[in-house]
């Protein structure tokens, strides 16, 4: 207990320290300028929402093999952390298109693809809500949340790339795969990955103990 | 004033705002999970 303590502090002043240095130092890209701070936040959230997602395919296959209705109750909700996570990625874009395109929103390909990555997954909410019968609900979710996952890698990674967007594509790695962040940019870049990847842990055990306490409540008699 | 630091000074407020809302979402956790095991 007292380690999660320390740990959810260093959390605090790891992600703290990335907020300062991400504004203290130069711009990460001088050609955009200033607007390019927000690629700190922006490249976390999105990598989130796809670890996000993943971990809810991993626990619904886990639910599909042993039936037992706390995975389910996982796999809830990291979908639900992976959803709010990738709104936050697709405001912070959309600010900095305001800024670098001259408009929040123009249907540039990466912009579509991730409001599709939306859609299929408030889609799973949805069909959750409209399931009553809990072992059914559980069971034709998971089902689904393992066909979803199979969209994002192609919605996130491949579709940006393949057509012809105006987002950047090789700002963190380049067309031979090397990195094409300086020093500076390129440590701040990984400790705000870092700190978001341990904000996204810290999330998912708070809110699976609530929920692991909820279904304690519904199953004593 | 270089507009920056008053923007690193909203997302710092937001992160200290949000972490604190979610210590008090823990203490209220373990203060529920607690009582819970009084009662079984």
């Amino acid at each position: 207990m007292y380690i999660q303590k320390m740990l959810r502090w260093l959390l605090f002043f790891w992600l703290a320290a990335v907020i300062f240095f991400a504004f203290a130092q130069p711009a990460p890209q001088q050609q955009i300028g200033e607007t390019s701070r927000i690629f700190y936040f922006h490249v976390p959230c999105a990598w989130v929402c796809v670890l996000a997602f993943f971990m809810t395919a991993f626990f619904s296959v886990r639910y599909l093999l042993k039936k037992e209705i706390t995975l389910d109750a996982k796999a809830v909700l990291s979908a639900q952390l992976g959803l709010i996570f990738c709104i936050l990625a697709t405001l912070s874009g959309s600010i900095w298109a305001r800024f670098a395109w001259g408009a929040f929103w123009n249907w540039d390909p990466r912009q579509t693809s991730i409001f599709l990555q939306l859609l299929i997954y408030f889609a799973y909410f949805s069909l959750r809500g409209s399931i009553g019968e809990t072992e059914k609900r559980a069971t034709f979710s998971a089902a689904y949340a393992i066909l979803a996952f199979l969209t994002v890698p192609f919605l996130i990674f491949v579709v940006p790339r393949v057509t012809a967007s105006l987002h950047p594509s090789d700002t963190v790695v380049g067309k031979e795969a090397e990195f094409n962040l300086g020093p500076t940019v390129r440590w701040i870049f990984f400790a705000s990955l870092a700190g978001f990847t341990f904000l996204y842990y810290q999330l998912y055990r708070l809110g699976a103990r609530i929920k692991v306490a909820e279904l304690g409540r519904k199953e004593t008699p | 004033m270089n507009h920056n630091y008053v923007v690193m000074a909203v997302v710092l407020l937001v992160w200290a705002a949000l972490f604190f809302y979610l210590l008090r979402l823990e203490k209220k956790v373990d203060r529920l999970l607690k009582n819970e095991k009084k009662e079984v």
